[in-house]
């Protein structure tokens, strides 16, 4: 099966970091969508089927915080498991995140195995064939 | 103290951000040495600053070569020197200084949250060489096995 991720961070170059770091987890990915704060990103949900939001805190416009208390407030989105991808590290917003419905928090800096340690976690084990990077479309020189 | 804790969350935060997402080892440099003296004249930087608030308030700056600049960003998003735009060099500095800062206080004060501005580049003018040392604050020293670079903390 696979699944629609959309990232949503302010920086392209990190979404681009994310998005190749999923390719080579091993996760079968349908679609990558991307938006650049909250507000973008429920624009995206409005739209199109989305299995799994990695998220930004700290962005213009709407912030990841803001966009979860957003997705909560529509019997649809507040399904979409949520996970926030963060330089944001204080006890506190890690709290917070958790208390509105975020399924995990990833730190950044991080490692390509803390993303596809949560993505196992939350959407179940990459299959094996899809495991190799070499499997995957595109290149990845991390 | 405050500042003195933050300089030292800082170099524990650069080493930590470049290392892991630009595979850059860093040596941090004790010497006392000024911002003007630490880069070349006419070498072309490239800066970046975000603002913070909280129990101590004030920003962070980041500055580093452009030649540097494109190498860490070739690290990153895993191009090409010849690959690199202008908007994905400066995304990827901007993104550095984010994890940098959001690192430093993280170390200074866990349990307190921040509030973190979004970063900025500098304007090229107020980091010309022969505007360097009017540059406010604290500042780090960096060195890698080729190159320099430098990071401040400002405080209100």
């Amino acid at each position: 099966m696979a699944f629609n991720v959309l990232i949503v961070d302010d920086s392209s170059s990190m979404r681009s970091v994310i998005k190749k770091t999923i390719k080579v987890s091993g996760f079968k990915v349908g679609e990558y969508l991307e938006a650049a704060d909250g507000k973008e990103a429920l624009k995206v949900l409005a739209g199109a089927w989305v299995d799994l939001v990695l998220t930004d805190i700290n962005m213009p416009n709407m912030n990841g915080l803001e966009l979860m208390a957003e997705m909560n407030k529509d019997q649809m989105l507040r399904s979409i498991p949520v996970v926030m991808i963060t330089t944001e590290g204080s006890e506190a917003v890690m709290q917070k995140s958790m208390e509105i419905g975020a399924k995990g928090y990833i730190k950044k800096p991080f490692m390509p195995q803390d993303i596809k340690q949560m993505l196992n976690n939350i959407m179940g084990e990459a299959e094996d064939d899809a495991s190799d990077p070499d499997a995957s479309d595109e290149g990845f020189d991390f | 103290m405050t500042q003195a804790t933050l300089m030292q969350a800082m170099k524990d935060s650069i080493s930590n951000v470049l290392e892991t997402m630009f595979f850059l080892m860093v040596q941090i440099n004790n010497g006392n040495g000024t911002l003007k003296e630490w880069f070349s004249q006419g070498q072309a930087l490239l800066g970046a600053t975000l603002s913070f608030d909280g129990p101590v308030a004030g920003y962070f700056y980041f500055l580093i070569p452009v030649d540097m600049a494109d190498d860490i960003t070739g690290n990153f998003l895993g191009l090409s020197p010849q690959e690199i735009n202008e908007e994905q060099r400066k995304d990827t500095v901007k993104e550095a200084l984010n994890m940098i800062g959001g690192g430093v206080l993280s170390l200074f004060d866990q349990k307190t949250p921040f509030k973190l501005g979004i970063p900025e580049i500098i304007a090229k003018s107020r980091i010309a060489h022969n505007k360097l040392q009017d540059l406010p604050g604290d500042f780090i020293l960096i060195e890698t096995v080729d190159n320099r670079l430098s990071a401040g903390i400002v405080l209100n």
